[in-house]
C-alpha cells in the first residue's frame, strides 16, 4: 500500500487566480458583469461535469435509463392531448400533436432548468462553505443540462414528423437560433432563482405553481387567436398585449411556426422583429441577472 | 497546565515575503438572512423591527503572515475563528477592511463535502478536481494514486451510496489532501478512519503542513499549535486577544479557558444546579 501520495504543487496547472485581495464594499456593475463572464469560462470544465453527472444520476436507477429523455416529452404530449380533446372537444386544431409538441419540447426544458436551478445553490451548500469558486457555474450547469436534454426530445419530434411528412421544411432548421434565444432568457431566470432560493427558501415552492400558471397563459396548448373567443381579454385588450408579448408567446410562435406551420399554412419564417426583441431584451435581462447573482454571491456562504 | 515541552523547531521558516495581509477585518452577519429564512419572516422583520439584527463574527482583526510561517488561531467555540478562515480563503468577503492573499490558497475540505451519493466514486475525484480548480490532466494523473491511497479497490466505479463511513471518509481524505496549495488554511487538523488508517491520514497532514509556504492553523489541540506553529493568534467573541509566540498565547487562552469554567461553576451554583451536569465548553 502507498504511504505517500506524490506531491502536486498547485501552482502551474490551476484555474485558480494565484492571488487576490478582497475589500469591503461592491464592486461596480460593469465589472460584475464581467468578471461573471470570466467565472464562467475560466470552469468550462466544471460546468460540462456537472452536466454530464446531472446525466449520468438521470440514466441510473431507472429501467429504461437516458431512453426517458426521448418517452418523456412524448408521455406529456399524450397526457395533453387526451386533457384537451376531452374539454374543448370539436374544437378541432389539425394535427394537433404537433401543433402542442413544438410548445411542449422547449418548455420543458425551460421548466427542469428553472427547477434544477432553485436548488443548485442551495443543495451545495456544505461546498461553498468550505471552498471558494465561481457560485455562477451552478445555475449555468443547471440550463445547461436543459439544453441537452432539449436535444435528446429533438428525437421524439423527428419521429412525429415522420406522420406529418407534409409539415417537413427547411425551415425546421431554424429550431437552433430560437433555441439561443431561449437559453438566453433561461439562463437570466435560473440566475436569479438559485440566488433567491439561498435566501428565501420557499421560493421552491412558489417557482411550480409561476411555472405552471406561465405555461397556461402562453400559447402553449392553444393558439393566440384562440383569445379572441375569450370575453376578458375582448374587453381588455392590454390584458392581450401582456400574453402576447410574454417571452414564451414569442417562442412558442416562434418554434410552432417553423415546426408546424401556421394555422391554415405551411411552416415558415418565425416573426424575426419579435424574435430580435426578444434576444436583445433577454441580453439586458441576463446582465441585470448577472449582476444581482454577483451582488449576492458573497452572501451565500454567510446565509447556507 | 501549559504543556511543557521545549520548543521544537517550527516545520517553515520565514523567507520576509507576505502570504496574507488583512487590515481591519470585520466580517459581519446579518441575522435577518440566517438559515432557511421564508418570505415570510423576513418580511415581518422588515416590516416591524429592522437594523438590530447585526452580529459582527469578526472586528478589527490585523493579520499578517509571511511566506514560511506557519499560525495557530485558537480560542473558545464561536470566537470567529473559522470565519476568519474563510475570509482567508476568498470564501466570505470582508464586510470592513481588506484581505490581501499572494499564492494559491486551499482548505482541506471537511471530508467529502461535495460528494455525490448517486455519483461513482470516479466521477467524483473528478467532479472535486474540478471544483477545486485542478487541470483535468492533473486529476486524471492523481487518480490511481488517490484510488490506491483510499484504499478503495473495486469499489471505486461504485456509486458513492454504496460506500461504507469509513470508505467515504478515506475517498473524502484522499482527495482533499492531493493538492500542495501554497497557503494552507487548516480548520481542526483531520484524521479520520480506524486506528491505522488515522496514523497514516495524520502523516499526510504533518508533510502538507511541512510543504507549504504558509499555514494558518485553526485548533483546539494546543499540542499541535506549540509543535507546529512558530507564531499564534487568540481570537474571543470576534476579537483579536493576543498575538504572539504560540506558548504564551496558549497560556493566555488556558487560562481564559479556566476562568470561564469557574465563572460558569459559580453561574450554576448560583441557580442551584448540580455543576456536574453543566456542559463545559
Amino acid at each position: 500500500m502507498r504511504e505517500v501520495l506524490p506531491f502536486r504543487p498547485m501552482s502551474a496547472p490551476s484555474e485558480v487566480p494565484a492571488a487576490y485581495r478582497n475589500t469591503a464594499g461592491d464592486p461596480g456593475a460593469i465589472r460584475l458583469i464581467r468578471e461573471g463572464i470570466t467565472d464562467i469560462r475560466s470552469r468550462r470544465r466544471l460546468v460540462r461535469y456537472l452536466v454530464a453527472a446531472d446525466m449520468r444520476k438521470r440514466g441510473a436507477d431507472t429501467l429504461l435509463g437516458n431512453f426517458w429523455w426521448v418517452l418523456d416529452p412524448l408521455l406529456q404530449m399524450a397526457v395533453y392531448v387526451v386533457l384537451v380533446t376531452l374539454i374543448a372537444r370539436g374544437r378541432g386544431i389539425e394535427d394537433y400533436p404537433l401543433f402542442i409538441f413544438a410548445a411542449i419540447l422547449p418548455w420543458k426544458w425551460f421548466t427542469a432548468s428553472v427547477t434544477d436551478a432553485t436548488s443548485a445553490v442551495a443543495s451545495q451548500d456544505r461546498l461553498i462553505k468550505q471552498i471558494q469558486f465561481p457560485k455562477i457555474v451552478l445555475p449555468v450547469a443547471a440550463t445547461t443540462a436543459g439544453v441537452v436534454g432539449f436535444a435528446f426530445g429533438l428525437i421524439p419530434l423527428a419521429g412525429l414528423m415522420l406522420f406529418h411528412i407534409e409539415r417537413l421544411t427547411p425551415f425546421i432548421v431554424l429550431i437552433p437560433l430560437i433555441a439561443a434565444v431561449q437559453f438566453v432568457f433561461t439562463l437570466a431566470v435560473a440566475l436569479l432563482v438559485s440566488a433567491g432560493n439561498v435566501f428565501f427558501r420557499d421560493l421552491r415552492n412558489v417557482a411550480g405553481h409561476v411555472l405552471r400558471l406561465w405555461f397556461y397563459l402562453s400559447p402553449g396548448l392553444y393558439s393566440l387567436s384562440v383569445l379572441d373567443e375569450v370575453r376578458v381579454f375582448r374587453e381588455y385588450p392590454v390584458l392581450r398585449t401582456v400574453i402576447e408579448s410574454n417571452p414564451f408567446a414569442i417562442l412558442f410562435e416562434s418554434y410552432r411556426r417553423v415546426i408546424y406551420g401556421t394555422l391554415d399554412g405551411p411552416p415558415t419564417w418565425p416573426d424575426f422583429s419579435q424574435l430580435f426583441l426578444l434576444a436583445a431584451g433577454s441580453m439586458a435581462f441576463l446582465a441585470v441577472a448577472i449582476v444581482v447573482f454577483k451582488r449576492l454571491e458573497p452572501n451565500f456562504a454567510k446565509v447556507l | 497546565m501549559t504543556t511543557p515541552q521545549s520548543a521544537p523547531p517550527p516545520l517553515v521558516r520565514p523567507t520576509g515575503e507576505p502570504a496574507i495581509i488583512a487590515d481591519d477585518l470585520g466580517v459581519r452577519y446579518d441575522l435577518r438572512f440566517t438559515r432557511k429564512t421564508t418570505i415570510r419572516r423576513s418580511l415581518g422583520q422588515l416590516l416591524g423591527r429592522g437594523g438590530s439584527d447585526q452580529f459582527w463574527a469578526l472586528r478589527h482583526v490585523p493579520l499578517r503572515l509571511m511566506h514560511g510561517e506557519s499560525l495557530a488561531v485558537i480560542g473558545p467555540n464561536g470566537a470567529g475563528k473559522s470565519t476568519l478562515l474563510q475570509v482567508l480563503a476568498g470564501i466570505i468577503r470582508p464586510s470592513e477592511g481588506s484581505v490581501d492573499v499572494r499564492g494559491h490558497v486551499s482548505g482541506l475540505l471537511t471530508l467529502g463535502a461535495g460528494f455525490d451519493k448517486e455519483l461513482t466514486g470516479r466521477d467524483n475525484i473528478l467532479l472535486g478536481g474540478a471544483f477545486l480548480g485542478l487541470e483535468d490532466a492533473v486529476t486524471r494523473d492523481l487518480l490511481p494514486s488517490i484510488i490506491e491511497y483510499a484504499e478503495l479497490g473495486e469499489f471505486i466505479d461504485a456509486p458513492l451510496k454504496t460506500y461504507s463511513s469509513g470508505m467515504r471518509a478515506r475517498l473524502g481524505f484522499a482527495i482533499a489532501t492531493s493538492i500542495n496549495p501554497d497557503i494552507l488554511l487548516l480548520d481542526e487538523v483531520l484524521a479520520t478512519g480506524d486506528a491505522s488508517f488515522r496514523a497514516k491520514s495524520k502523516a499526510r497532514v504533518i508533510e502538507i503542513v511541512q510543504a507549504a509556504k504558509a499555514v494558518v492553523l485553526v485548533t483546539h489541540d494546543m499540542s499541535w499549535v506549540t509543535q507546529y506553529c512558530n507564531r499564534a493568534i487568540l481570537i474571543e467573541r470576534g476579537l483579536l486577544i493576543m498575538e504572539g509566540e504560540p506558548s504564551a498565547v496558549v497560556a493566555l487562552h488556558l487560562e481564559h479557558t479556566e476562568q470561564e469554567r469557574a465563572r460558569k461553576l459559580q453561574a450554576a451554583e448560583a441557580a442551584g444546579v448540580d455543576p456536574r451536569i453543566v456542559r463545559m465548553r
